[in-house]
């Protein structure tokens, strides 16, 4: 019973698409270009493949140095440590938060849901000065523990709503089958809860572990010394007011976007599905 | 009649508050005496520089940074200490006497906790080896805080204690004991002069009487007590965010009523607040006042929003065609902008738009046009950005639409095929009606992201031409780190900006829902 769309419809269709489709791709592919073509500045061409080939620049991004020590290797190690500590912070901070939101019934807890959902929508450079001027104080800017503590701010009421829209998805029965046997709340959640939202606690975690290595602005602000710099801030600042190597920049680019673009990938249909569920319900 | 233990309860419970209240009072009160106390010993110092024995803080004068003769890109220092001039080599002085040219006198304790305070003042009038005005710098010994009062807290705590419980035990004055128990936890602030502290562990106080009058906190203490298993698996975390968002969000409208000025605060009222939304008295073309960056901010917001929208809604319907071939690959090919990390995407657009290599700017002569210089007009600039975050933004809306379109039963199409309505009708009666509940908070979602997305702004335009391009996150961003750290403009700015978003959601999202109610 399918309609034959018209000739004319069909061909406009795709026509678009395939435009749409180039504008799509284009920058993406002048960046990979640039990545394997030689010299500093942007290509004289606007064609989308080199003219010449070379992997000087990645061999520079990877052997590139200051005080002998190897520069990117230091601000890849700066970026890992900073992501992965704040997912776990977010992650064991938040997963009891959640199953409480999601389970229990208490006076506060559509209060509760509300704060977490307003902090998680509203943008951290809001809170980037009175944290900096705190941090300032305590002598955590340029470490690692202060910018995780600034992360920590976005990444926990966002595992909070992830975990909570998780554990929703649960059975209860295994939970009140549990209770009946004698098995306190607590045991509950560590034995059954736990183990049963593992891939929901993983999807959480990449998600954190994402938002984290890929932020810019707190970073550049908070990390002033350059043996400090996570990944976007050496990216940043190589083609910022004092440098511009559109090569370095490139290659920098092409390394550190690919596994979070795998990531992406896998996760994506996971990702919206939170997002808007918590704007639904909220 | 109010029994002993509930009095000790509530005692305890507002007596670590109060305490509380009373060690921050008693943390600014101490830093700024020592602060200065410091500043007079450095100024001291700085005022005898020329004795070469400097009692009880190192003064020198530094002179103006020359470029090198060996390596011109280096600048270097003189610095005239304990009498002779020498090349300065301490990076803690040349650092100080950089700042200084930049934002005018010093006068602080430094954040490392040792005690030490930094005072820069210029001093014209000294023996320089150039004839240009030298900065005298003078970083006192570090100086030993006073001690916490432990032994004044704990006696003030046995004699709180002992007044609540009296007035439990005489019967009938039970409010009136725990109002008097915690006044006695104000006195020590008193005698600090800590003022906005004991007047508000004196309200404390009041409330906790009142309370207790209605019986108050006798709910409260039942209600933890009943919900004590959800309260302790919800506490880890808002216990973090009370730490981490509320407090630091508090010190930031706080902030907004400071001034702060070469490393110091002084309170302002709400000259901040004037001062942003009167305009600081510029025209309303001047990028620097508050309505202009506004209503750069709302077109901002409202010409990105309708792009992703329609953008992303029209490649949903077209994706949606059952007949499109490899439909699969279009939809990963157009998520593409969404996976990349969007400070990677805004500075490969602000290549894109560079003036002399830029693709677009190489492409236009190709078509045999001259290139434009991107940043330098208000129009092109601001194009610019909306170009990139077009970019980066559409992928949302198309996804959220491709869920939403999935969702309508075929039987709907069928019905309208049946019944004869045209493309226009089935789009206007089933499509639309079906894509509005999820549209609607995607909307409100992308709305606010849009209002605050500050890397694109902040990574391609950078605010050219003249500060013109800047949104208000950037532009308070902008105040605090590259306008002499006016922190206190910055925190009133940001004030602003939450209460503006606060509306937004409050009542935008109203708006957005009660049309897809309809």
């Amino acid at each position: 019973m399918k309609r034959r769309p018209r000739l004319l419809t069909m061909v406009a269709t795709y026509a678009a698409l395939i435009v749409l489709v180039c504008v799509v791709l284009y920058p993406v592919l002048l960046v990979c270009k640039k990545a394997f073509e030689p010299g500093r500045t942007l290509s004289t061409s606007i064609s989308p493949v080199p003219a010449t080939f070379t992997g000087q620049h990645f061999v520079d991004l990877f052997t590139s140095s200051s005080r002998g020590e190897l520069t990117f290797l230091r601000h890849t190690l700066n970026s890992v440590v900073a992501a992965l500590a704040t997912t776990v912070v977010g992650v064991v901070l938040s997963c009891t938060a959640a199953y409480a939101l999601s389970r229990f019934r208490f006076p506060g807890r559509k209060l509760g849901l509300t704060t977490f959902l307003v902090v998680q929508m509203f943008p951290a450079t809001l809170l980037l000065l009175p944290l900096y001027v705190v941090l300032d104080r305590l002598g955590l800017l340029n470490s690692l523990v202060g910018l995780v503590l600034v992360y920590s701010t976005t990444a926990i009421p966002f595992c909070v709503w992830t975990l909570k829209g998780y554990f929703d998805t649960l059975p209860r029965e295994l939970e009140e089958a549990a209770r009946i046997d004698g098995a306190s709340q607590w045991m509950v959640f560590r034995r059954i809860i736990l183990p049963l939202a593992r891939p929901g606690l993983s999807v959480t975690a990449l998600f954190s572990f994402m938002t984290a290595w890929n932020e810019f602005i707190m970073a550049s602000t908070f990390m002033t010394d350059e043996s400090k710099y996570t990944l976007p801030v050496l990216i940043q600042s190589s083609v910022g007011r004092f440098t511009q190597d559109w090569g370095f920049f490139a290659a920098g680019a092409v390394v550190t976007s690919i596994p979070v673009m795998i990531a992406f990938y896998v996760l994506q249909k996971y990702l919206v599905g939170g997002l808007t569920a918590g704007a639904v319900k909220g | 009649m109010i029994d002993l233990g509930r009095q000790m309860r509530d005692f305890v419970v507002v007596a670590i508050l109060a305490i509380l209240i009373a060690t921050c009072a008693f943390v600014v009160v101490r830093n700024t005496e020592l602060t200065s106390h410091q500043i007079a010993l450095a100024d001291r110092a700085i005022d005898t520089i020329h004795d070469s024995r400097a009692p009880s803080a190192h003064a020198v004068v530094v002179g103006p940074a020359t470029a090198s003769r060996k390596h011109p890109f280096l600048r270097k220092r003189q610095v005239f200490d304990r009498g002779i001039w020498r090349p300065l080599t301490d990076k803690q002085l040349y650092d100080m006497a950089t700042r200084y040219e930049r934002q005018g006198e010093i006068a602080e304790l430094t954040a490392d906790g040792r005690g030490l305070v930094v005072r820069c003042i210029d001093q014209p009038g000294l023996p320089s080896s150039r004839s240009c005005t030298s900065i005298a710098i003078a970083i006192t010994e570090p100086a030993k805080p006073a001690p916490y009062p432990f032994l004044v807290l704990i006696g003030v705590l046995g004699l709180g204690a002992a007044i609540a419980a009296a007035g439990a035990l005489i019967g009938r004055a039970g409010r009136a004991g725990m109002f008097a128990a915690i006044a006695v936890l104000a006195v020590p602030t008193m005698l600090w002069h800590a003022w906005i502290a004991a007047s508000a562990i004196l309200l404390l106080g009041g409330a906790v009487a009142l309370a207790q009058r209605v019986a108050l906190t006798d709910r409260i203490a039942a209600a933890l007590v009943k919900n004590r298993t959800a309260l302790s698996f919800l506490a880890p975390a808002a216990i973090a965010m009370f730490v981490l968002v509320a407090t630091p969000f508090f010190i930031g409208i706080v902030l907004g009523f400071y001034d702060h000025h070469a490393g110091r605060w002084s309170f302002v009222g709400l000259s901040n607040f004037t001062e942003i939304l009167s305009g600081s008295g510029r025209a309303l073309d001047d990028p620097l006042n508050f309505w202009f960056i506004l209503g750069v901010t709302v077109l901002w917001t409202i010409a990105n929003v309708a792009l992703h929208v329609t953008i992303g809604v029209s490649l949903a319907l077209a994706l949606s065609r059952k007949w499109i071939f490899g439909r699969g690959i279009f939809r990963m090919l157009f998520i593409l902008p969404w996976a990349i990390p969007n400070y990677i995407t805004a500075l490969m657009w602000k290549g894109m738009f560079d003036e002399q290599y830029g693709a677009m700017n190489l492409m236009l002569h190709k078509a045999g046009f001259s290139g434009a210089s991107w940043f330098h007009h208000w129009a092109t600039s601001f194009g610019a950005n909306v170009a990139t975050n077009t970019w980066l933004g559409f992928p949302f809306m198309m996804v959220v639409a491709l869920g939403a379109l999935e969702t309508i039963p075929k039987e709907l199409y069928e019905a309208a095929d049946v019944d004869g309505a045209s493309a226009w009708q089935r789009f206007r009666h089933i499509t639309l009606p079906h894509l509005r509940p999820a549209l609607g908070p995607a909307v409100a979602l992308g709305s606010i992201w849009t209002f605050n997305m500050f890397n694109v702004i902040y990574l391609v335009s950078a605010g050219k031409p003249n500060n013109s391009t800047n949104i208000l996150v950037t532009d308070a961003y902008r105040w605090a780190f590259e306008r002499n750290e006016s922190y206190g403009m910055a925190a009133a700015y940001g004030t602003i900006i939450f209460l503006i978003l606060l509306l937004w959601t409050v009542f935008g999202t109203r708006i957005v829902r009660s049309k897809e109610d309809a």
